[in-house]
């Protein structure tokens, strides 16, 4: 079984030979690779050579073509800043706080801004990978990417402020995450997860994400799935207890859980669905590999009987994150 | 403006009408009640303590570690700021603030919604923040710290690398003679880890965590 059977079977919560091990390793393999992360962000073809450096070096099942949360808006014509060990931010918003979103037009993947640096390297991993292992693309989801366009402050006073301009601009981002969605899929990917960390009840309020973002997630995962996708893959950080449940009905195949949920308390809320979780990312920076294994071993256990899971982060773990740290993660399935 | 000696309608019900704009998050409205209270006699006192405080002290009570979204949060934050700007045009002065705390996002790190819900929510119970803004250098706080007399220092961090500012702090105040100020941190990233961990006193679950612990602080009660 190898590591992209390992992920599918695990999706549809078939037996797997072991846990999948697939944590969220974006710029870690930047570090790794002793590139700078502005270069990482620029450089399609030296983030998939990073990506593969990181899985061989942690045996991990996945690669991921994730750059940073600004490529959408950078694409539509943003500024961002970039520093050599840390993710761009948006400087300068595409849109005013009084603008309306029909002005924009969609980009072109192959062309706009950081996006062709994201197909380039699905391109390569899964020219070097085959279907050995997974090779995923990442897309904004509509909050987080109409946030982005405005800016997040402004983006939450027009939920109350004037609603249909923001249901205008979440129908904008749902049609750029399907658009560049496909085309990663175009270029290789396997699947494509949605990340959506502004959707979270954290910002918003769960009766906020079931009317106003759900239908347009499940847009989105329901044209990956037509474009190819092996699966699909929703990825909402922070505590989700109150919005997880209605994941499966928003078509993914797999939904990510933080720490704030026990992996209990999501596989009731998601019994048919595959998990991915939920060891703290802050704990990669200072906690004892020891800990880390345990925690890893105690998740591990507690989806034995129920399969469909992938171990893994609640979010991402820190670019900076001890390699001692993530090695204690994989450590912990060769006790299986 | 009314001194703080004046004397103005004090019922309940007077202020309620403000209370209800308040939580409810419409900022135009809270500012036109609070000018109309102020020129009914209240004192802008009265108006902190009985407006902005009882509104935030009920938003307070339903904003649980379990539910707490920053949406509803930031609504009625910018209808505090409203009405604080038509009582405070300048803002609190050193002396009319229940203390003062200065507030940051540190050097690294750009992401200051967490630092400007704290900010609100503090405004709102009565306390004057003076707001360092993002990617602050840690000197530059602890500059404030000294310059404005503070009782609390404030950290907000979202993302990873503002970890190791953030330990820098306490070092700094103690070269500085501030050791007995307290650091105060929060936001996504910073509550993942534990108070020794980042060297501070508090680490806050929430906004309103912090300020309960803050409350505590300048009350003199028992912080743990």
């Amino acid at each position: 079984m190898n590591s992209l059977e390992r992920i599918l079977r695990a999706t549809r919560l078939e037996p797997v030979d072991r846990t999948p091990l697939v944590p969220q390793l974006f710029g870690h393999a930047a570090v790794c690779a002793g590139l700078s992360l502005r270069d990482y962000l620029h450089d399609g073809e030296a983030l998939a050579h990073a990506q593969i450096r990181a899985r061989e070096r942690y045996r991990t099942d996945a690669v991921f073509a994730f750059l940073d949360f600004g490529v959408e808006a950078e694409a539509l014509g943003a500024q961002l800043s970039f520093g050599d060990d840390r993710y761009p931010d948006v400087v300068g918003c595409v849109l005013g706080a009084d603008d309306d979103p029909a002005r924009l037009r969609l980009p072109e993947p192959a062309s706009a801004g950081r996006m062709p640096v994201c197909l380039r390297a699905l391109r390569t991993m899964r020219q070097r990978l085959g279907d050995s292992a997974l090779v995923a693309g990442a897309v904004a989801g509509p909050m987080t990417a109409s946030a982005q366009l405005y800016g997040i402050e402004n983006a939450l006073f027009l939920a109350i402020d004037d609603p249909p301009r923001l249901a205008a601009a979440l129908d904008f981002s749902t049609r750029l995450a399907i658009r560049y969605g496909l085309a990663q899929l175009d270029a290789g990917a396997h699947a494509v997860i949605v990340f959506d960390p502004a959707a979270s009840p954290a910002v918003v309020p769960p009766g906020f994400f079931r009317e106003f973002l759900a239908p347009r997630l499940g847009r989105v995962l329901a044209a990956l799935r037509g474009g190819g996708a092996a699966f699909t893959w929703l990825n909402i950080a922070g505590p989700t207890a109150g919005i997880l449940d209605c994941y499966a009905h928003i078509g993914a195949d797999v939904a990510t859980f933080d720490y704030y949920l026990s992996a209990a308390e999501a596989s009731r809320l998601l019994p048919r669905t595959c998990l991915a979780g939920n060891l703290k990312s802050l704990d990669f920076l200072d906690a004892a590999p020891d800990v880390v294994k345990r925690e890893a071993r105690g998740l591990v256990a507690a989806f034995g009987g129920r399969g469909g899971f992938l171990l893994s982060s609640g979010c991402e773990i820190p670019p900076e994150a001890a390699a001692g740290n993530i090695a204690a993660m994989a450590a912990a399935l060769n006790e299986d | 403006m009314n001194g703080p000696h004046s004397s103005g309608p004090s019922t309940e019900a007077a202020f309620q009408p403000l209370v209800d704009a308040l939580l409810v998050g419409d900022h135009k409205l809270a500012a036109a009640v609070a000018q109309h209270l102020i020129e009914q006699g209240c004192s802008r006192e009265q108006v902190v303590t009985d407006g902005l405080e009882h509104a935030m002290g009920l938003l307070d009570d339903k904003c649980t570690v379990e539910s707490f979204n920053l949406l509803e949060i930031m609504l009625v934050g910018r209808a505090v700021s409203a009405v604080v700007r038509v009582l405070y045009p300048d803002g609190y002065a050193p002396t009319e603030g229940r203390a003062t705390f200065v507030i940051a996002t540190l050097e690294g790190d750009v992401h200051d919604l967490g630092k400007n819900i704290v900010r609100m929510v503090l405004a709102g119970k009565g306390f004057r923040v003076v707001d360092l803004g993002r990617d602050c250098p840690v000197d530059d706080l602890v500059g404030a710290a000294q310059r404005e007399g503070a009782a609390a220092v404030l950290v907000s961090g979202l993302i990873s690398p503002v970890v190791s500012q953030v330990r820098k702090l306490r070092p700094a105040l103690r070269a500085c003679g501030l050791a007995h100020v307290p650091v105060v941190a929060g936001g996504a990233a910073l509550k993942q880890l534990r108070p020794e961990a980042l060297d501070v006193d508090y680490v806050a679950e929430n906004a309103f965590d912090g300020a309960h612990y803050l409350e505590r602080h300048v009350s003199g009660a028992p912080t743990t």
